[in-house]
């Protein structure tokens, strides 16, 4: 029998559809095995494998927070990732304003400059950093934390994102700005800002990851448990002899997941753009 | 007295000059506009008057006092933008309004300006919305609004009209003109349209390359520009050149000084179809027509190929060979410089 | 016109803060905050770590001695570790990034267009990159367990005897090298997404009008054009393989018999497990290198593309 074109093309549709199901798999099973097994006991988590627990376990969820100040390293890590997403907003577009807009001596010069920060990665500098935050006395605090991303390479693509951001848009709004008795400052704030909103929304978004999601840093300036960020509490739930107690891990790992998971499905379309902007983060 | 003083008004970017030394007084109340082609430096100037480009020598005066280095919202002036820029995220009442509020005055005293100045432009029921719920017509009048708001001593317009449909911008204009006559402030307003510039203007600068190539009323520089370059590039079509030394026969016997002259000039409207016993003569190559006449494209002999302007229905026809008259007080003679030779030149009322 | 006024004697001198100085001064402050933090938090580590490099530390006397390229040597000549090191990290490129590249273009492909489930299935492949890493790391740790992982389970149902994938140094590279492309390819995706959605359609419907067929478009048309994109995705892709830290260090801490043990962590353990500062000082000078003339090579290919 001879199919129609339409036939065809529907047939077509759902051979591709089902190729992407299956390539799909991989990337969505570790996101219900993980829900899944954060609700199973020690014991069932290694029997049958099933994705519907036998027995709900919601004691998990307790016990993660009986076992470590799990609290308190959440509160950590969201109040370090705000913080950083705040001041790289305030200072990559204070910079990258200048950068777009302002004709000063030396500005070609420190662009140069700034772009040769982006090819060194964090690895390279963590060792003087280490030194130079113990001689600041800053060792198991946040400061470091805080203070890196803002300003080492994550920061300095921020800034390139915002500078882009300016460039394209159009210059007589300032203008009359300045024509109306704004300030450099009051141009920035009143109507550069305003004016680019996305690129503030993709360099907050990744931000806010790039910090929630940062675990060298943690793992080597924080050594206090209540100082642990999630990522570095996450690897933490383990047996005295330093083997993974799984069903706490899993369920730590859900609850610190799964709120993400939740603001990325409602927003996907921005988060994507962001990650698509900045070209190169992850 | 003098409203904006430009002495020896010069800009550098980097290396190149791009405004050789301006002088240029205009009165209390006048409209000017700096009209030339496009990269002649008209913008440029406007902006440094604005303050929006810093001035590499020379002096600005504005109202009696040097502004050269005054910050921009502190000079007195207020700038109509090509785009408008009116602030996207405000309202047309935010936007008229804004000026005023960052330096501070009262709400009241805000409001009654805003008001005062969207009656005056028929804004009154716009004031609400938002610039991107407005025509393009709309837009303009709030752009001026916002300039008229602040009661500047000088309002400056940098092409306002060019984003705007051929029509609308006709409209435009005349709303501008009437603007200024019922305001009476000094105007600076920067055009590329020398069509724009001679039906505003009290008078206009020509600049060509960073340069004050002539500056006069409408009728001054039309019957009597200084040069080539201004004869060309004021009216339309543009005014037909050639060498002298084509009709310089004709010219003489016809008791025309032809000492020193290098390049005759005539002006297409200027030029008249006779059946005969005209001054010269040539052969019709192209005819448009227009409605009201015909745009003739006369091949000259040895002078290359002249426009003529010829009124009525029947025109001649390409290939016919006609006669070309004109008063000889509409012959324009220029120097091998391109400097006009116009004898004494009689004041032409503006 | 108006009569001349004098200008010479009532204009002020011009003053100190011309508004060119003005806008020179404002420039300055507006990146002072970001240029001051980068001198302290990386231009002066970036010039520290040359020092230490060339340094041997002895962290009982906290004292620093000099003792020129010994740490280099010692890295390049003497220490088999580093070049099994490098070897592992090369390995490790070398699977991450043609594995990374090609799903990510062939999902870029199948996804560019909008239609019913493509929004789905974006997401879909892009929802690990914004996991933290160290969650997936767990996670997959936890289902690549011996027999007792979830994987090895389901294999063993349609009769395949998995292996103890981080177990076996050759399984746990394979292991890493995977599941790091899960984690990272749908950044890529979406980086080759916006590539041939930059493609005007006019080509391909030029091509088709000439009889091409999906394949000889790609190959003719799609492909020369993404060649731009290609080229800074395998660079931005191969510098990120080899910073490749938190994965390697939550699945398999660099085992098993350092199978996976790879330079970024390397530096790690050398300079905070080992404390051998001027020895990882060297480590990352090397790293530096390395990661620079990626980057040099990127400059340059988008110089060309621009050009």
């Amino acid at each position: 029998m001879e199919l129609t074109i339409r036939q065809a093309a529907i047939v077509k549709k759902l051979c591709w559809t089902l190729a992407l199901s299956v390539v799909a798999v991989p990337f969505l099973f570790p996101f219900l095995w993980m829900i899944s097994s954060a609700f199973k006991n020690a014991n069932e988590i290694f029997g049958q494998p099933s994705l519907i627990p036998d027995v709900w376990r919601w004691r998990n969820f307790v016990e993660v927070f009986e076992y470590q100040p799990f609290a308190r390293q959440y509160f950590n890590s969201i109040y370090i990732a705000v913080l950083v997403t705040g001041l790289t907003l305030i200072l990559s577009s204070l910079a990258g304003y200048a950068l777009a807009r302002m004709r000063f001596a030396g500005a070609g010069l420190l662009m140069l400059f700034l772009l040769s920060a982006l090819m060194v990665p964090e690895e390279v500098t963590i060792v003087p950093n280490f030194f130079l935050m113990k001689w600041l006395g800053a060792m198991d605090t946040h400061i470091p934390l805080v203070l890196l991303p803002v300003f080492g390479p994550h920061g300095v693509m921020a800034t390139f994102l915002m500078r882009q951001y300016f460039v394209s848009l159009p210059k007589e709004l300032e203008e009359a700005g300045k024509m109306d008795g704004l300030s450099r400052l009051g141009v920035w704030w009143k109507i550069a800002l305003p004016m680019s909103r996305p690129a503030l929304a993709a360099v907050a978004i990744i931000t806010f990851l790039f910090s929630w999601n940062l675990f060298l840093e943690p793992l080597v300036f924080l050594s206090s448990i209540e100082n642990f960020t999630l990522p570095l509490a996450l690897s933490n739930f383990t047996d005295p002899y330093g083997s993974p107690l799984w069903h706490l891990q899993l369920a730590a790992t859900s609850l610190a997941v799964v709120p993400i998971l939740i603001v990325y499905l409602i927003a996907q379309r921005q988060i994507i753009e962001s990650f698509a902007m900045s070209g190169v983060k992850g | 007295m003098s409203s904006l003083k430009l002495r020896n008004v010069t800009k550098t970017f980097g290396k190149t000059k791009v405004i050789h030394g301006i002088d240029l007084d205009v009165l209390e109340g006048e409209f000017v506009v700096f009209v030339g082609p496009s990269g002649c430096g008209k913008s440029t100037l406007l902006r440094m008057i604005a303050g929006l480009e810093d001035i590499s020598g020379g002096e600005l005066w504005i109202g009696g006092r040097q502004v050269n280095e005054v910050q921009a919202a502190r000079r007195g002036v207020a700038m109509v933008f090509q785009s408008y820029a009116l602030y996207p995220h405000l309202t047309v009442r935010q936007n008229m309004g804004f000026g005023l509020k960052v330096r501070k005055e009262k709400p009241d005293s805000i409001a009654r300006k805003v008001d005062e100045a969207a009656m005056t432009l028929q804004l009154e029921k716009l004031l609400d919305r938002y610039p991107r719920e407005l025509s393009g017509g709309q837009r303009q009048r709030v752009a001026i609004g916002r300039a008229i708001v602040g009661d500047p001593k000088v309002f400056l317009f940098d092409e306002p009209l060019s984003n705007l449909d051929a029509e609308l911008r006709v409209h435009m204009r005349a709303e501008i003109a009437s603007l200024h006559r019922r305001l009476e402030n000094t105007m600076i307003y920067v055009t590329h349209d020398q069509i724009e510039a001679m039906t505003l203007a009290d008078r206009i600068v020509v600049l060509r390359d960073g340069r004050i190539e002539q500056v006069g009323n409408p009728k001054e520089l039309y019957a009597h520009p200084d040069n080539i370059f201004v004869a060309q590039f004021i009216g339309s079509p543009k005014m037909n050149i050639c060498s002298a030394d084509a009709f310089a026969p004709e010219l003489t016997r016809a008791g025309i000084p032809m000492e020193g002259v290098a390049q005759i000039g005539l002006r297409p409207e200027h030029l008249r179809i006779v059946p005969d016993g005209g001054l010269i003569k040539g052969q019709v190559a192209l005819s448009e027509y227009t409605g009201g006449g015909s745009l003739l494209h006369v091949e000259m002999e040895g002078a290359g190929r002249f426009l003529v302007l010829s009124e009525g229905q029947e025109g001649p026809q390409p290939g016919d060979e006609v006669q070309l008259d004109f008063d000889t007080a509409n012959l324009h003679r220029f120097d091998a410089e391109g400097r006009s030779l116009q004898a004494a030149r009689e004041p032409v009322p503006a | 016109m108006t009569g001349h006024v004098r200008t010479g004697t009532t204009a002020p001198r011009a003053p100190w803060l011309t508004l060119r100085r003005r806008e020179m001064f404002e420039g300055w402050l507006f990146v002072s905050p970001t240029l001051i933090g980068f001198l302290i938090f990386f231009l002066g580590p970036l010039i520290a770590i040359v020092i230490y490099s060339l340094s041997e530390w002895n962290l009982l006397s906290q004292q620093m001695t000099y003792i020129g390229t010994a740490n280099y040597q010692d890295a390049l000549t003497q220490n088999p570790d580093f070049w099994h090191v490098i070897r592992n990290s090369v390995i490790f490129a070398a699977g991450l990034v043609p594995l990374n590249m090609t799903l990510a273009l062939a999902l870029a492909l199948a996804l560019c267009r909008p239609g019913r489930g493509v929004v789905f299935f974006r997401t879909a492949f892009f929802a690990p990159v914004v996991t933290s890493a160290v969650a997936w790391a767990i996670v997959w740790k936890f289902l690549l367990q011996g027999e007792a992982g979830a994987v090895n389970q389901m294999l063993a149902t349609v009769g395949i005897n998995g292996p103890n994938w981080l177990r076996e140094p050759d399984w746990a590279m394979v292991a890493v090298i995977a599941t790091r492309v899960l984690k990272m390819v749908g950044l890529n995706m979406i980086l080759y997404i916006a590539a041939l959605q930059s493609i005007p359609r006019d080509y391909e419907d030029a091509a088709r009008l000439e009889g091409a067929g999906n394949w000889q478009i790609f190959r003719m048309v799609t492909w020369p054009l993404l060649a731009p994109s290609t080229l800074i995705i395998m660079v931005i892709t191969t510098i990120g393989s080899f910073k490749v830290f938190d994965h390697i260090y939550l699945m398999t801490g660099g085992g098993p018999e350092n199978g996976t043990l790879v330079l970024a962590f390397y530096i790690y353990e050398q300079a905070f497990e080992f404390f051998n500062v001027g020895y990882a000082s060297a480590l990352a000078m090397i790293m530096f290198a390395i990661v620079l003339v990626l980057a040099l090579v990127q400059i340059m290919l988008r110089q060309k593309g621009s050009a």
